[in-house]
């Protein structure tokens, strides 16, 4: 997996860094994805030991 | 007039003193919300969806949206130092004090509890935080990208920086874009949370009930308007 994209220069030499890799882009939305998923199943877990306490 | 009825009439203007609406958000405010929101999404969905194999015409609406999402940046600024309670977003000591209680709170340790947060959870002023260093970050590096394309206004000059230079733009450009997915998608996901509503109330209408005031706030943290 690329963290950048780079272009090859027109004059030769080394390659030209020009962005970011977008095969990132699927890296964030699953981290966005965990996020939501581990708050949703820590919140359910912490509210039924919460009712079961009351 | 008897004792009681004076009383009763005592109960009615004490309840009319104590309004049940507290103001959270003022329209102007959040008309930026949501004018900023439909900024974010616009540049997102110009950026995003062609690279995932929509294609458009997505620059002239990109670079517009993200011209005015920059001035909505600035206007939010100026009325944050000047207008707003600037501080009131900033994490302070006892948020950290707090955080530190939930945290041994939540391994099951003993101690004392955790107190109410002002008008601002220190959660989300984390979260502000980070916004702020994404959005700041996009809408300097784009506002230097708009020197590389023409426009009604000003001709494109790319030789103002080395091709190395313009890399580490589009890198931080970049970046910054994506981790925008991951904040937006946290940030819908606790919008429609059932137990957060009442945020996402506020910002549709402007308040909260004094009893969600009361049951998640210090007020002394928070001297909220009332109406």
């Amino acid at each position: 997996m690329q963290l950048f994209r780079y272009s090859t220069s027109i004059y030769g030499g080394s390659d030209v860094l020009i962005g970011a890799s977008w095969d990132l882009l699927k890296w964030f939305v699953i981290a966005g994805a965990v996020v939501i998923v581990l708050h949703a199943a820590v919140k359910a877990v912490t509210s039924r030991r919460a009712g079961r306490a009351q | 007039m008897t004792v009681s009825r004076v009383n009763a009439q005592a109960h009615v203007s004490a309840a009319d003193a104590v309004p049940d609406r507290v103001k959270r958000h003022l329209l102007v405010d959040r008309a930026y919300h949501w004018l900023m929101a439909a900024c974010i999404l616009t540049l997102l969905a110009t950026a995003f969806l062609p690279i995932i194999g929509y294609k458009f015409e997505w620059l002239g609406l990109h670079w517009t949206t993200g011209v005015a999402l920059s001035a909505l940046v600035l206007i939010h600024i100026v009325r944050a130092v000047i207008w707003q309670d600037f501080w009131a977003m900033m994490i302070d000591r006892v948020d950290l004090r707090d955080g530190w209680r939930h945290l041994a709170q939540a391994l099951g340790r003993n101690g004392a509890a955790p107190g109410k947060p002002g008008k601002y959870k220190a959660l989300q002023k984390l979260y502000h935080a980070g916004i702020a260093v994404l959005v700041l970050s996009i809408v300097a590096t784009g506002l230097l990208m708009l020197l590389k394309i023409d426009t009604p206004l000003w001709r494109r000059n790319p030789y103002v920086l080395a091709d190395y230079q313009w890399g580490w733009i589009y890198v931080v450009h970049g970046f910054a874009a994506m981790a925008l997915i991951t904040m937006v998608m946290i940030h819908i996901y606790f919008a429609l949370r059932p137990d957060e509503w009442r945020f996402t109330r506020s910002m549709l209408r402007g308040w909260i009930t004094r009893r969600e005031f009361e049951e998640h706030h210090d007020q002394a943290r928070w001297a909220a308007d009332e109406r």
